[in-house]
């Protein structure tokens, strides 16, 4: 199977754009094709010389001020190298894998076909990112060479975050092309890959395109206000809050009629889809009007700014806007978590829910042996590709296959045969601890991970934890290595995860090899528990507040010198206590997608298990920084008091939080084998790690230095009264405490500056103002 | 029958000394509430408890309330008493003055309202209900329906009441059923039968106005649909005085176990006409504004009762003579020793004591509260006591009205048979004290809403306002020599305090049963934490004065001695409390309910 090390994303529009940068997060060196710039386009033109890469040099300028941000780092945006498709064709040679993202027109990507089949070299892949025009149409009349090398990867937007990219192969690919892009797709681009039938709108639009339809025609029809709907199609059902008319808001309004108009071509005659495909005249006019959503001026929600920020909801009866109510839904407020009581509420709520969600499941039936063969790529595709919690047959399992089918019959609807099949069965169960899905044949076939992939979910079906708590457990991730996973709500760090984390590095001692600390909550961890925390502030629990620092500072030492090497596993946030866990492993093996950070002084504290001494000592012996005691404690002051969050695993080795030696997992599923391994390679040979060198810190007059940075912020409005507080300690701790240059502060005693700094700011006002805004509101006080 | 003299030495120690009283006029509103205003106040509120209302309240227990044909008669005396009472202004004295009110701190009205529990409870309960409609009604009417009905009932020429429970419902409102039908002229027509209505129908004011909860035609269903209107008995005319009659007429009063001399009514409403006070369906608002300040004042009824079972108890124990000392004879000039030698008349003595002067000062701190909260020009600082009463508030309700009974239990027990034939008039003290414990929300009900509201609300910013300056007063004190005595046994109470706050907090987020289960145990141990915390600080402020000139009374060396019997004697009860709530509720909620 061919190797690619080096690919060409042509066309830098939104998709072409951000999936060359994430070739580049990759680290694999991507070459940016669009068309010639006209005259007096671009930054660097003038009208004598015109840039003719103008288009493509634009797009990676805007990329590197996007938010969020399509490059993980700076670095990675310098492996783009940029042209055009008349002069730069020749660049195209040396790569392995052509991407086309030009606009979806047959004539243009044909054309453009027949150029790149002209430069390219043997063996390499072409693929288009079309999201609706069938490979057999791309390929027609076309040479067979070109048809065997060519595959459909259909990325989601935005490139970086949206994990599922859709493969369809056509009659001709050769199943090298196909294995070499999902290949490299997996393992650097981190995809997860749903290989589709060359079907429009492949799995995950041709549905989710339905149920947004669905979701708005439905609406109108029964006369709802929006606020109810998303409440309704949102979190019920485990899709996003932003429901459906907040997702239209989101990606366009003005995006649907073509989505609807090209899938209305493709589809035949008698699919569903064109019985919901009627037109929304209140939405044309919208559009019309610029009202096309977030992008424009307002969509179906907007903020009104001549009315002081007011937020306001379009009515769909009169297509005015009003200003935004509370969603009131009680067939939600009364459904517990039951998906039936919702969609059996005798209201026009519970009525609507199931006309969206029962023509929506009945939909997803009937694309199966049409869009994809095996229900879990529907459910993948939906998944990854609209983030719903649950995949439609995921939902069917909880609502019921037969009270599915019976629903439907009773509203007169046509059951679909996969459900006749799945008649009394789920589609999913567990059997001997492996989970399996049922096939099209009604016959039952175990889910089978790829290469390379061990999931903790899995090894939980089939053991018993070797210990465990309410808020942490230990695993046996076999090969000797020993699992610890946080297991409280949310993985916030409490008193439970502390005696457990003790606990197991006694038991890995005794009984492992290695030690790796992961879960697969959407975050590995966003810090201590807040509510435990202030609760006990607000009784005067001083005693007991101070003994869960020191229970941390002791657990987390203990796990840094392990007789075992530890290996930290990454993925989503991992901040405040979060990140000083990570700090304390023998080397971190990190989701790409991880953000860390010291985030304590958001919430008015500091750093209090090792999270300053860490980033001091790891700045000071880092080689990168000017001689002295200073540079060290002001990089440290710089992350810790601005509460910096690297927006990457990459960024976050800029900032130390990572070191040179930790690894970066791109696919998520990936991410434990890859620690697994990490952990496993330092067996060998290991040698638990010398405390760091006592450092010589400024002491007071560096505190001083620092505090007067603050201050200067203070007096810009940079920075409130309690930031300089809050900054105040950490500085205190940074520079030192009392010391002074002459003497060196051990590991211990920075461990105890940062307790007792951390006492005197739990006991602040502002500092409990703080705690208590962000339980109450999840948005920081800025006090 | 017991005497009863105001306590006003303890009550100035409590109100000037212990909370710095003469900083209110301080406060915008108060100017001139000095010292040499409120001194006079209490001398006056004194005089007319002792010889007005006092003396009424032993016939009136006995004479009751008499009910014929829809009227009903307040015992003999009652009416002339209510008479001085208005023209003394008392009914008054807290009310706003823009309304013809005299604007009292609430620091000083908690005073007089002791004073009147102890006089005459059932007294007290006409101007009481009357106050009580007059908060709601201020805090949510109109200005037409302020206008038209405030005055009057500010200056006592027509009372108030407040309707909410009917015959299938009390604690839960919710199941509400009373009407109430819009009519086209702004007003409603109101249609039910209320329960339990104190100074429903009574002879004392030429008009009574009732604040009745009803539900409107389009109400949801629950709390959320219940309205507050207000139903006069006669409509006022155009002049404002009392014309014709209104629908809503007394059906019965109720026989009861105390406060025979209140008349508990029955009240029909039969297409009565009434206003709407506030919002449609925001009933519960207005009608919770005037129920926290009545569980304030509930809380001060079982603290009056127990002061006059103590002085009642104190007197007989001199004078009875009975027996001789266990440890010799120490009146040789008597056929016998008076019974306040033995030791286990003194420990009740003392008990009724503590409870009483500590429960004085839980009160006077809750009442300064609610005059920061609605005075003071920081809104920190009143937002702050807001939260500080929200706390208390069940606290105050219900420790103070159970030991209220336990107080006034020990009063009959010192008095031995005599306590218990009515005359002397002790046993009236813990009958009337009963209701004390179960209306306005009962006591098990006060529990609820301390581990169930108060506790998790704002993250449990609430309890800030009572943990940390106790707290800070322990860390300031324990070291210290003369006081660490007192400061070291609080300390101790309060650390479990804290912890079963924990628990209770943690037990009761993954089983309400669990916080339900520790509910009534951990309010005595939170109020009985509260009453060492004031008792140190008692102690704090005397002990300079033990001995000294202020002392000729022995004032100060009686005030540090019931200290160190409350610490002693008393706080110790919080070991058996921490140790039942660490139990857990399963031998509770375990028990087979067809096993009962």
């Amino acid at each position: 199977m061919a190797e690619i090390n080096k690919v060409a994303v042509i066309g830098a529009g939104v998709m072409g754009a951000g999936i060359a940068a994430h070739v580049a997060n990759a680290g694999i060196p991507v070459v940016l094709l669009d068309i010639v710039a006209p005259a007096g386009a671009g930054p660097q033109s003038n009208g004598s010389n015109p840039n003719r890469n103008a288009i493509a040099e634009g797009a990676v300028a805007k990329m590197l001020k996007t938010d969020p941000a399509p490059f993980m780092s700076k670095a990675a945006a310098k492996l783009v190298t940029t042209g055009n498709i008349e002069d730069n064709l020749d660049l195209l040679a040396d790569c392995d894998w052509i991407v086309e993202a030009v606009i979806e027109r047959l004539d243009i990507k044909q054309s453009l076909y027949a150029k790149v089949d002209a430069v390219r070299k043997k063996g390499s892949v072409v693929s288009s990112n079309t999201s609706t025009i069938p490979l057999a149409t791309l390929v027609e009349g076309l040479s067979d060479s070109f048809a065997e090398d060519f595959v459909i990867t259909h990325f989601f937007n935005p490139p970086r975050y949206m994990r599922l990219l859709e493969v369809v192969g056509g009659a001709k690919t050769k199943a090298e092309a196909l294995d070499a892009v999902s290949t490299f797709a997996d393992h650097k681009l981190g995809k997860s890959v749903v290989r589709c039938k060359d079907r429009p709108g492949f799995i995950a639009n041709r549905l989710g395109v339905y149920w947004l339809q669905a979701a708005v025609v439905e609406a109108f029809d029964a006369g709802l206000d929006i606020e109810d709907v998303d409440a309704i199609v949102g979190k019920p059902m485990g899709i996003p809050k932003t429901g459906v008319f907040g997702l239209l808001d989101l990606v366009g309004l003005d995006l649907m009629p073509h989505v609807n108009a090209s899938l209305a071509a493709a589809l035949p005659k008698d699919d569903p889809f064109h019985a919901m495909n009627r037109p929304l005249p209140m939405v044309e006019k919208m559009i019309a009007d610029g009202y096309t959503g977030r992008k424009g001026k307002g969509g179906f929600y907007r903020v009104n700014r001549a009315k002081n920020k007011a937020k306001e909801s379009v009515d769909l009866a009169t297509g005015e806007y009003r200003a935004t109510k509370r969603a009131n839904v009680e067939a939600v407020k009364s459904m517990g978590r039951k998906l039936t009581r919702l969609l059996d509420h005798d209201s026009e709520h519970g009525r609507y829910a199931w006309r969206v969600l029962g023509q929506t499941l009945a939909y997803a039936s009937a694309l199966v042996g049409d869009a994809a063969d095996e229900i879990e790529s529907i459910d993948e595709a939906m998944r990854l590709g609209y983030n719903w919690k649950f995949g439609p047959f995921e939902l069917i399992d909880q609502i019921g296959v037969d009270w599915l089918a019976a629903k439907l019959e009773a509203s007169g609807m046509a059951v679909p045969a996969i459900l006749k099949t799945a008649s009394g069965k789920t589609f999913y169960r567990v059997e001997n601890g492996t989970r399996q899905v049922l096939g099209m044949d009604g016959a039952y076939r175990d889910l089978v991970r790829p290469d390379g992939v061990v999931m903790l979910a899995d090894i939980k079906l089939k053991s018993q934890p070797v210990l465990k708590n309410g808020s942490a457990a230990l695993w046996d991730i076999g090969d000797g290595v020993a699992c610890f996973e946080f297991t409280s709500k949310m993985n916030a760090l409490d008193p439970d995860i502390m005696d457990l984390l003790t606990k197991s590095i006694r038991r890995v001692k005794k009984d492992f090899k290695a030690l790796v600390v992961y879960n697969e909550g959407s975050n590995f961890s966003v810090g201590a528990n807040l509510g435990l925390a202030i609760f006990a502030a607000n009784i005067a629990a001083w005693t007991e507040i101070e003994s869960l620092v020191a229970a941390g500072q002791q657990a987390y030492k203990a796990l840094k010198y392990a007789p075992f090497p530890v290996v930290g596993a990454p993925s989503g946030m991992a901040l405040g206590g979060g990140c000083e866990i990570l700090l304390h492993c023998d080397a971190v093996q990190a989701h790409a997608e991880t953000y860390m950070g010291l985030v304590e002084v958001g919430v008015g504290l500091l750093p209090g298990w090792g999270g300053c001494k860490e980033m001091l000592t790891r700045w000071a012996s880092s080689g990168k920084l000017p001689k002295g005691p200073m540079p060290a404690v002001g990089k440290a002051f710089e992350l810790i008091s601005t509460a910096t969050v690297a927006k990457s695993a990459a960024e976050a080795k800029e900032q130390l939080f990572l070191r040179p030696h930790d690894g970066i997992t791109m696919n998520r599923y990936r991410l434990l084998a890859d620690a697994k391994a990490k952990a496993l390679s330092m067996v060998d040979g290991y040698q638990i790690p010398e405390p760091p060198v006592p450092l010589a810190l400024p002491g007071p007059s560096g505190k001083v230095a620092l505090e007067m940075a603050v201050a200067g912020f203070q007096r810009l409005g940079k920075a409130t009264p309690h930031d300089g507080v809050v900054s105040g300690e950490v500085a205190n701790v940074l520079s030192g405490g009392d010391t002074d240059v002459i003497k060196t502060v051990d590991e211990d005693a920075l461990y105890d500056l940062e307790r007792e700094a951390f006492m005197r700011l739990v006991r602040h006002p502002g500092t409990l103002a703080r705690v208590e805004h962000m339980l109450l509101t999840g948005k920081p006080l800025r006090n | 029958m017991a005497s009863y003299k105001a306590p006003l030495r303890d009550m100035r120690f409590v109100l000037f000394e212990l909370m710095g009283g003469d900083d209110l006029a301080s406060l915008p509103g108060y100017e001139e509430f000095t010292r040499d205003l409120i001194d006079p106040v209490l001398e006056e509120a004194a005089k007319v408890c002792e010889e007005v209302l006092h003396p009424l309240n032993r016939s009136g227990d006995e004479e009751g309330c008499t009910f014929e044909n829809g009227v009903v008669r307040t015992p003999k005396g009652f009416i002339e008493a209510y008479k001085t009472f208005r023209d003394g202004g008392w009914t008054s004295i807290a009310c706003d003055p823009a309304y013809g009110g005299q604007g009292l701190p609430k620091s000083v009205n908690t005073l007089v309202e002791e004073m009147i529990c102890s006089a005459n409870l059932s007294f007290g309960m006409y101007p009481g209900l009357s106050h009580g409609a007059y908060v709601s009604l201020h805090g949510y009417g109109s200005d037409e329906l302020k206008d038209a009905y405030l005055p009057k009932m500010v200056d006592g020429t027509w009372s108030g009441t407040m309707c909410l429970t009917e015959p299938h419902c009390g604690t839960d409102l919710g199941l509400l059923r009373t009407k109430a039908v819009p009519q086209d002229d702004g007003s409603y027509k109101i249609t039910g039968t209320k329960i339990f209505i104190s100074a429903g129908e009574h002879d004392l004011t030429e008009n009574i106005i009732h604040l009745v909860l009803a539900r409107l035609p389009d109400a949801p269903k629950g709390v959320k649909g219940i309205s507050l209107f207000l139903v006069p008995k006669f409509m006022p005319d155009s002049d404002g005085n009392p014309g014709p009659r209104n629908g809503v007429a007394c059906g019965s009063i109720e026989h009861k176990m105390g406060i025979k001399a209140s008349s508990t009514c029955v009240m029909n409403f039969d297409d009565a006409t009434g206003w709407l006070i506030g919002q449609p369906h925001k009933g519960m608002q207005a009608m919770f504004a005037m129920m926290n300040t009545e569980r304030l004042s509930v809380g001060i009824q079982g603290l009056g009762l127990a002061e006059a079972s103590y002085q009642g108890a104190v007197t007989y124990a001199r004078e009875r003579i009975q027996g001789r000392s266990l440890t010799g004879v120490k009146h040789p000039d008597k056929a016998a020793d008076p019974i306040i030698v033995h030791p286990d008349v003194r420990r009740m003595l003392l008990t009724q004591r503590a409870y009483v002067e500590g429960c004085r000062a839980l009160g006077a701190w809750a009442a300064r509260a609610l005059d920061l909260q609605k005075h003071h020009t920081d809104p920190a600082v009143q937002e702050e006591n807001e939260e500080f009463v929200a706390l208390i508030t069940p606290v105050i309700k219900a420790l103070m009205t159970d030991l209220g009974f336990e107080a006034t239990n020990l009063g009959v027990q010192v008095f031995g048979g005599h306590g218990f034939i009515r005359e002397h008039g002790m046993e009236q003290y813990v009958r009337d004290c009963r209701i004390a414990q179960i209306y306005e929300g009962t006591n098990g009900v006060q529990a609820l809403d301390l581990v169930g509201r108060k506790l998790p609300a704002k993250a449990g910013r609430n309890l800030r306002r009572f943990f940390h300056p106790v707290a800070e007063y322990i860390e300031t004190h324990v070291e210290d020599d003369t006081m660490g005595e007192f400061v070291q046994p609080l300390a101790k109470a309060f650390v479990r305090l804290q912890q079963a706050t924990a628990q209770v907090a943690r037990a009761g987020m993954a089983n309400p049963d669990e916080a339900g289960a520790a509910a009534t145990d951990y309010l005595r141990l939170f109020g009985l934490t509260a009453l060492a915390y004031l008792w140190a600080r008692m102690v704090e402020v005397s002990l300079p004065k033990v001995g000294g000139a202020d002392d000729s009374d022995g004032f100060y060396t009686a005030k540090v001695n019931t200290a160190r019997f409350y610490m002693e004697r008393v706080l110790p009860q919080t070991n058996g409390l921490f140790a039942q709530i660490m139990a857990g509720g399963k031998s509770i909620m375990a028990f087979d309910e067809a096993a009962f």
